[in-house]
């Protein structure tokens, strides 16, 4: 039990999330449980609307389940006030949103930088970091161009960089690879991968990408708003809804 | 993040110019419309500025400049008695009828001068010398007047057509001649003008030798004493009363004559009502328009500031952030308006219409505006990006 403590990373058990009035609820989350351990890369697959979104906002503590409990790095977040969990993001998470959320109004080596400028970290310092991750993500010579004049696929890069740039512990990513080509699909998620591989970390992936699924090393199955199974073997999934 | 903040004002050229363009805009329509407010207001006290003396002396019961209610000759002397006292000038003002060559009749401010010190005449002439107002029979008469006063006559063209006065015209006033000898450069008034200047003495004659006619004495103190105490003096030991001619209008000088004529006008005058509608217009509209151009813009920018605060930016932080591109806009923003401000004021006071005085007090009440605007604008923002749900960033 005590091994078990200290390799996992998010825990959550017996989690409820309803949305609306009482009268017209949506129930995203029902008793749902969910574990991902250190020095893993979990995928969480599922049909549109089964509450993989949800799952990943509970996990981050930007929505507040009105059940259960949720552990991060045995940090219980129930409990914790708005600034202690905006802290917590800060130190532990960092984010590639569905939609990117980039700022268009800022280059892109700017977007990226965001998350160490958020730390605290010195200006010239982040900018350094930022040019050499945006480097990986195969963007080197789009730094001071703004997001809009990129594809597609080239904005979902840099939403990857700016979730990797502050190398942080736990990285939530909600579909990564949905706007890119197979061999940049394949290049982005190694580097995710890369950074799971360290036993301090964690990273949680919702995707609907079949092709991905090879980066995994367990994937989650998701229903009606709970985790219907865990699979270490692609295969074994029920692609039925893909 | 304020480098970047900074960069995210302006980074969208295009909004950023709508947004200073509204905030420019509101500061020059605020400051533009005080100034023009309080530069016909200031007209009240015109004689104060055409005049220049050092202390003006008047009735116990006179309020204001325009207001005079006449001395008797005698108490010259009593003025020139009090110690301290370099020298005194009498000086008439009346409004009286003037009868022009083509019979009509205008009705004129005259301005009886001392014919020995000229203590109050005007500084600038553009025709003729001060001088000759000795010679029998004369008068200075302002530029503006000798325009009011002029002959207007149907052109060929069938459009009326003003030939001014000039020297050597004459006209009557109360059958009596005057003959002008000089145009002069005066500022306009509220109340009064054309300005036609004459002698202590002739003005008497020209107002039938009214009973009184010393509306005010015009006192230079002697060297070493300042107006304010000779002003004192001058009531403590005659009993009239005593101002001094400086005319900061927002100074607490019971002794300023400008000042206490200003703000007759304000208390007993529907003037500052009629216009003052007109610059609480301007700040309605100024306000209206710098608020609702910086509140779109942070609307604009509401899904980027939750997305930084779901990465974990703390509040303190995003509101330093709005608070920056709130101030900075502001500053640029009022910069720009004040700036056009003066250029419109100079061409303004160049062509002397309207009246144009924009006090510092003006830009600075603009400016408190202006940044009032501004914070209030980013707490608003502050407000929102604070209630926006942080999950919300996670939905498409
Ligand atoms: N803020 C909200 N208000 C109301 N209902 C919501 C809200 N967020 C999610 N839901 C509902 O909760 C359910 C789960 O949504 P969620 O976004 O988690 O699905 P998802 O699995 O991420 O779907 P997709 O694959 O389409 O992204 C859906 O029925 C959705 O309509
Ligand atoms: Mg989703």
């Amino acid at each position: 039990m005590s091994h078990q403590a200290h390799t996992v990373a998010v825990r959550a058990t017996g989690v409820d999330m309803f949305f609306g009035t009482p009268e017209n609820q949506v129930v995203a989350l029902k008793q749902a449980d969910f574990e991902a351990r250190r020095g893993e890369l979990i995928m969480l697959v599922g049909p549109s609307g089964c509450g993989k979104t949800t799952l990943l906002s509970v996990i981050a503590g930007t929505l507040t389940p009105q059940a259960g409990t949720v552990e991060v790095f045995g940090q219980r977040l129930d409990g914790l006030g708005q600034e202690e969990l905006t802290s917590f993001r800060r130190k532990n998470l960092g984010f590639v949103f569905q939609s990117f959320n980039l700022i268009p109004t800022l280059s892109v080596v700017e977007n990226v930088m965001v998350p160490l400028l958020i730390q605290g970290r010195p200006y010239d310092e982040a900018h350094a970091r930022a040019h050499a991750i945006i480097e990986k993500v195969g963007l080197k010579g789009r730094e001071e161009g703004r997001p809009n004049a990129l594809s597609g696929g080239q904005q979902q890069r840099v939403a990857i960089a700016r979730a990797l740039v502050h190398e942080p512990p736990l990285l939530i990513c909600d579909e990564p690879t949905s706007a890119l080509d197979k061999d940049t699909g394949a290049h982005i998620m190694e580097l995710v991968r890369d950074l799971s591989r360290s036993p301090e970390r964690c990273v949680v992936v919702v995707t609907h990408d079949h092709r991905i699924f090879r980066f995994a090393d367990r994937i989650a199955e998701m229903e009606d708003g709970r985790i219907s199974r865990v699979v270490d073997d692609p295969k074994l999934l029920d692609t039925s809804h893909l | 993040m304020y480098r970047l903040a900074l960069n995210m004002l302006f980074g969208d050229r295009a909004k950023l110019a709508m947004l200073l363009c509204g905030l420019a805009f509101s500061a020059l329509l605020m400051a533009q419309q005080s100034s023009v407010f309080f530069g016909i207001m200031s007209w009240t006290y015109t004689p104060m500025v055409n005049i220049r003396a050092q202390v003006w002396v008047s009735d116990p019961m006179v309020e204001q400049v325009n207001d005079a209610k006449p001395l008797r000759d005698t108490d010259l002397g009593r003025v020139r008695s009090v110690d301290g006292v370099a020298w005194a000038a009498p000086l008439h003002t009346s409004f009286v009828q003037a009868r022009m060559q083509d019979g009509n009749f205008k009705l004129i401010t005259l301005v009886g001068i001392d014919a020995d010190t000229f203590a109050g005449a005007p500084a600038v002439l553009t025709q003729g010398r001060i001088e000759d107002l000795r010679l029998p029979d004369t008068v200075i008469v302002d530029e503006w007047g000798a325009q009011l006063m002029g002959r207007t006559e149907i052109g060929r063209d069938g459009k009326p057509k003003t030939t001014p006065l000039k020297v050597g015209d004459t006209f009557e006033v109360n059958d009596i001649q005057a003959r002008i000898v000089g145009i002069c450069k005066v500022r306009r008034a509220f109340t009064g003008g054309p300005f036609v200047y004459t002698t202590y003495d002739r003005a008497k004659a020209y107002t039938l030798g009214a009973r009184r006619t010393l509306s005010f004495m015009l006192v230079e103190p002697q060297k070493g004493i300042t107006p304010a105490e000779l002003c004192g003096r001058i009531e403590r030991e005659t009993g009239l009363k005593a101002w001094t001619s400086d005319t900061v209008i927002w100074s607490w000088g019971e002794r300023s004559l400008a000042r206490n004529t200003f703000w007759w006008f304000w208390t007993n005058t529907g003037i500052p009502f009629s216009f003052g509608t007109a610059v609480l217009l301007g700040l309605f509209v100024g306000i209206a328009i710098s608020g609702q151009t910086f509140y779109s813009f942070i609307l604009e920018n509401l899904k980027y500031f939750a997305a930084i605060k779901a990465m974990g930016a703390g509040m303190g932080v995003i509101a330093r952030m709005l608070f920056v591109q709130a101030f900075t806009a502001g500053l640029i923003g009022f910069g720009l308006g004040a700036g056009m401000a003066q250029a419109i004021g100079r061409a303004m006071i160049e062509k002397g219409m309207p009246p144009f005085v924009m006090f510092p007090q003006i830009l600075w009440a603009t400016f408190a505006l202006v940044l009032g605007i501004s914070f209030v604008s980013a707490v608003i923002g502050i407000i929102k990006v604070s209630r926006v749900d942080a999950a919300s960033v996670f939905r498409g």
